[in-house]
């Protein structure tokens, strides 16, 4: 059962196939450590994650989602991750406006070389979302 | 005499007295919310809307829901030999079920009435028993408010209606000013009324020949009206005529007419699935009719990809032939109660009135005609 | 200027230069007009133009040149078309997303000074449901409108615009073959976004609550999506069955999905013409969430739709310097 004080967080990771998460794997035979709340789901290209994904995920009683590309100019199809950097851009715009909690919907870059910023993003975005408690909205209640 | 059932009761009483009824009934009135009217169950209103002229969303909503689940599952204990997973229903009684309480609706408008003994026909057929809707239609006790005050959408007396049409309602309500007066229709409502007896007392003349007045004036307000005979035999030759290429034109194609249709019953049914706690495996579930329009290219969509109402030609064809064609043959009676909700929430002001009278001018439907 | 109008119609009937003309013909209820779709020179005399013509007339011009049509090797129709400037704006993204071919357009860009909110009529007047309005007449920037019993009120045009068209900037197409009339209107800039400002001020559960309130309204029969030029794709995410996006109920969250959904999709194509808000039967307050996308776009990347046929669509491009400060940093 859960238990408020020991209550953990579910967050879902999109991450690229050529950087995130090579950097995720990175982090792991690294044994660097970070938080074990992240389900990864990989994609092809950050510019695959269709904004309707990460509604769904919260819909579906995800607490979090964090979308991770290559950072602006490294990506493997050269532009993906600069077209989602725009739909980005409006989606987390529009969530906060509509009044989802901010550091529920969260973006980042991380290269393949970068174990150890993988893990501080896991970490960082774990807390926030932590401190955001449980998601209550956009939940869809059976 | 038929006057000596007509009973007079306060209109400053009316509220007290829904309220004595609460326990024994759910009460439906029309309450004032986001700015329409809309039949809600009754509380501790302070107040009626008595001069409302009718409601955006039509009343058959209280016993045919938007969305109603007709039965739920879980994965049962026990697996199938190749492992895929049983479901059990889970006890009927629970799922769904309106209580045990009676229904009262009160103050809905005659022409909405009128719709429900449509809809009867429809889900206490012959045929099928619709037991979902049956279950809470069968207790219910109708009470309709003539109207006073008709809009000017309102077409009624074109079908079988006017302001006092007294059909498929328990007892009907005239608005006096001051008195509200009673006339039971059917024997549950003579009934209903006699129980409850010391909250009515007996109607005078004066009082009749007000409501008579009233009535008289209303009629007069209904000026727009289509001619209907025989549309059903004109139809039964109209299915392929060029008409049916222009009329849908202006169509959006959205289900504004369908949704707010007092008589327009067509539904979906789904299954809604839910993996509890993170699990891949479905671990219960629920059937579900909702609310479907024939406006919708989905409504006919095959899952070959095939579909044989393809453009709102055919969508719009067959919204006219059900209501006019079809349901004449099933039913024997046109399922169109003028109530024209259709006409004033429609976003292209594609007036029903118009598209009828259209079609009635027609001359004879001659073969060179068709498409 | 409807004379001008059906005066320019006739002429391309006559010269044969369009095979169906889209205009407003007169409404069956006050305060309303209708679409309507014209093919010969005989039946003209049924345009008319005044401040009802609030319906988004592009929202048909997709229909007629779907590829089916082309593949039976039917010759697409030549279509005319009056455009207010919002339904020319509309037109230019329908263009530019290859939806309807410029060629088989005659645009008839008209300069509107704005259309009538008929709810502020009824609201401005009388309280709901009391009164019902039976007419209404319009004359040099006044509506009188008469009630059953024949009373007569006379309103200011001014004070019963709708929203979207107080704050309108593009009062004439930006893309046409002909314009009529001159335009009057200027409208001012800061207090377009201004209720947008205001909303953002607002503390995040108090906007959550508003969304939420709005969105219960909806009883999903897609008025908003079937009124829109936009909408026009083949299959609507709603309607998907693989994925299946979201469940047929009025489960909130499934509204609240469809409605993120469709307004997201029309991220740097909305042209702000009011027509879902129009069509919406249940007065959901759409425009509060179009709108802010709108802002967005103009302020992320300095694009207005509908503007131009040569930029490309904001998503369909990038800029190496785009904004990204929205960018979790460890």
């Amino acid at each position: 059962m859960e238990n408020k004080n020991n209550w953990e967080p579910k967050i879902v990771a999109f991450l690229c196939n050529w950087c995130s998460y090579a950097g995720a794997d990175l982090a792991g035979v690294s044994r660097t450590q970070y938080p074990s709340n992240i389900r990864v789901i990989r994609v092809p290209c950050s510019g695959r994650v269709n904004p309707f994904y990460i509604i769904k995920a919260l819909q579906n009683g995800v607490d979090g989602v964090l979308v991770s590309g290559c950072h602006p100019g490294d990506c493997h199809y050269i532009s993906g991750n600069l077209i989602a950097r725009r739909k980005f851009a409006l989606l987390k715009s529009f969530l906060e406006y509509i009044g989802i909690e901010p550091g529920r919907v969260q973006f980042s870059w991380v290269s393949a070389a970068e174990g150890g910023r993988f893990a501080q993003i896991i970490e960082k975005v774990t807390g926030e979302v932590k401190k955001l408690g449980p998601i209550k909205k956009m939940v869809k209640e059976f | 005499m038929e006057n000596a059932k007509l009973k007079i009761i306060k209109k400053k009483d009316v509220l007290k007295f829904l309220d004595s009824l609460k326990k024994e009934y759910d009460i439906f009135v029309p309450i004032e919310k986001n700015g329409d009217i809309r039949f809600s169950k009754f509380n501790s209103e302070k107040d009626i809307p008595w001069n409302y002229r009718n409601t955006k969303i039509p009343p058959k909503e209280i016993f045919f829901p938007q969305t109603e689940t007709l039965f739920s599952f879980e994965a049962g204990t026990s697996t199938l030999s190749n492992g895929s997973m049983t479901f059990t229903p889970i006890d009927e009684s629970k799922s769904s079920a309106p209580g045990n309480k009676n229904y009262l609706i009160f103050g809905i408008r005659p022409c909405d009435a009128q719709a429900f003994s449509l809809l009867d026909k429809l889900f206490g057929g012959d045929d099928f028993q619709d037991p979902y809707y049956l279950e809470k239609r069968k207790q219910a006790i109708i009470i309709s408010l003539a109207c006073n005050k008709p809009q000017i959408t309102c077409f009624c007396t074109s079908l079988k209606g006017k302001p006092d049409n007294e059909e498929g309602a328990d007892i009907i309500l005239f608005d006096l000013g001051e008195n509200i007066l009673t006339k039971p229709i059917t024997k549950k409502g003579e009934e209903f009324i006699e129980n409850l007896d010391s909250w009515f007392k007996e109607a005078k003349k004066s009082d009749v020949d007000k409501k008579n007045e009233l009535m008289d004036l209303s009629l007069k307000k209904i000026c727009s009206g289509v001619n209907l005979q025989n549309i059903k035999e004109k139809l039964d030759e109209a299915f392929d005529i060029s008409f049916w290429n222009e009329i849908h034109q202006k169509c959006l194609g959205c289900g504004i007419c369908t949704y707010l249709c007092p008589t327009c019953y067509c539904f979906d049914i789904t299954d809604e699935i839910d993996h509890v706690a993170g699990g891949l495996a479905p671990s219960r579930g629920k059937r579900i009719r909702c609310w479907d329009s024939c406006m919708f290219p989905l409504f006919t969509l095959h899952a070959s990809g095939h579909n044989p109402r393809l453009t709102y030609k055919e969508r719009m064809r067959q919204r006219i032939m059900h209501k006019f064609n079809y349901c004449p043959e099933n039913f024997k009676e046109i399922f169109c109660v003028g109530c024209g909700r259709c006409i004033r929430n429609c976003p292209v002001n594609l007036d029903l009135r118009e598209v009828l009278v259209s079609l009635m001018s027609l001359g004879s439907l001659c073969k060179d005609k068709k498409i | 200027m409807i004379e001008k109008i059906k005066e320019v119609v006739k002429k391309l009937f006559k010269e044969d230069k369009i095979d169906i003309f889209i205009g407003y013909g007169e409404g069956t209820l006050p305060l309303r007009t209708t679409p309507c779709f014209i093919t010969g020179p005989d039946n003209i005399e049924k345009l008319v133009w005044n401040s009802y013509c609030f319906n988004n007339l592009a929202v048909y011009l997709p229909r007629f040149f779907l590829p089916q049509l082309q593949k039976k090797d039917l010759k697409f129709p030549r279509i005319g078309i009056l455009a207010k400037g919002c339904d020319g704006r509309s037109i230019v993204g329908l263009i530019k997303e290859h939806q309807i071919p410029r060629e088989n357009l005659y645009i008839i860009g008209i300069n509107c000074s704005g259309m009538i909110d008929i709810e502020k009529v009824q609201n401005a007047v009388y309280k709901m449901q009391e009164v019902e309005i039976v007419s209404a007449k319009e004359k040099s920037g006044k509506v009188l409108v008469e009630n059953e019993d024949n009373k007569k009120v006379e309103l200011k045009k001014e004070e019963l615009l709708a929203e979207v068209c107080k704050n309108c900037q593009y009062t004439a197409p930006l893309i046409y073959d002909v314009l009529i009339g001159e335009e009057k209107r200027k409208t001012k800039e800061k207090e377009r976004a201004a209720f947008i400002k205001e909303f953002e001020k607002k503390p995040l559960e108090e906007r959550w609550k508003y969304f939420q309130e709005q969105v219960s309204k909806c009883i999903r029969c897609y008025a908003c999506r079937q009124a829109c030029p936009n909408c026009y794709c083949k299959e609507c995410f709603a309607d998907q069955t693989r994925p299946k996006w979201i469940g047929a109920t009025e489960n909130i969250s499934d509204i609240m999905f469809f409605q993120i959904g469709r307004i997201l999709h029309q991220a740097g194509r909305c042209v702000d013409c009011g027509a879902c808000v129009r069509a919406c039967p249940m007065g959901i307050d759409l425009r509060i969430f179009t709108y802010k996308l709108i802002e967005d776009v103009k302020e992320f990347f300095g694009y207005e739709a509908g503007i131009s046929l040569e930029e490309a669509p904001p998503l369909a491009t990038f800029k190496p310097d785009d904004k990204q400060e929205f960018i979790t940093e460890p």
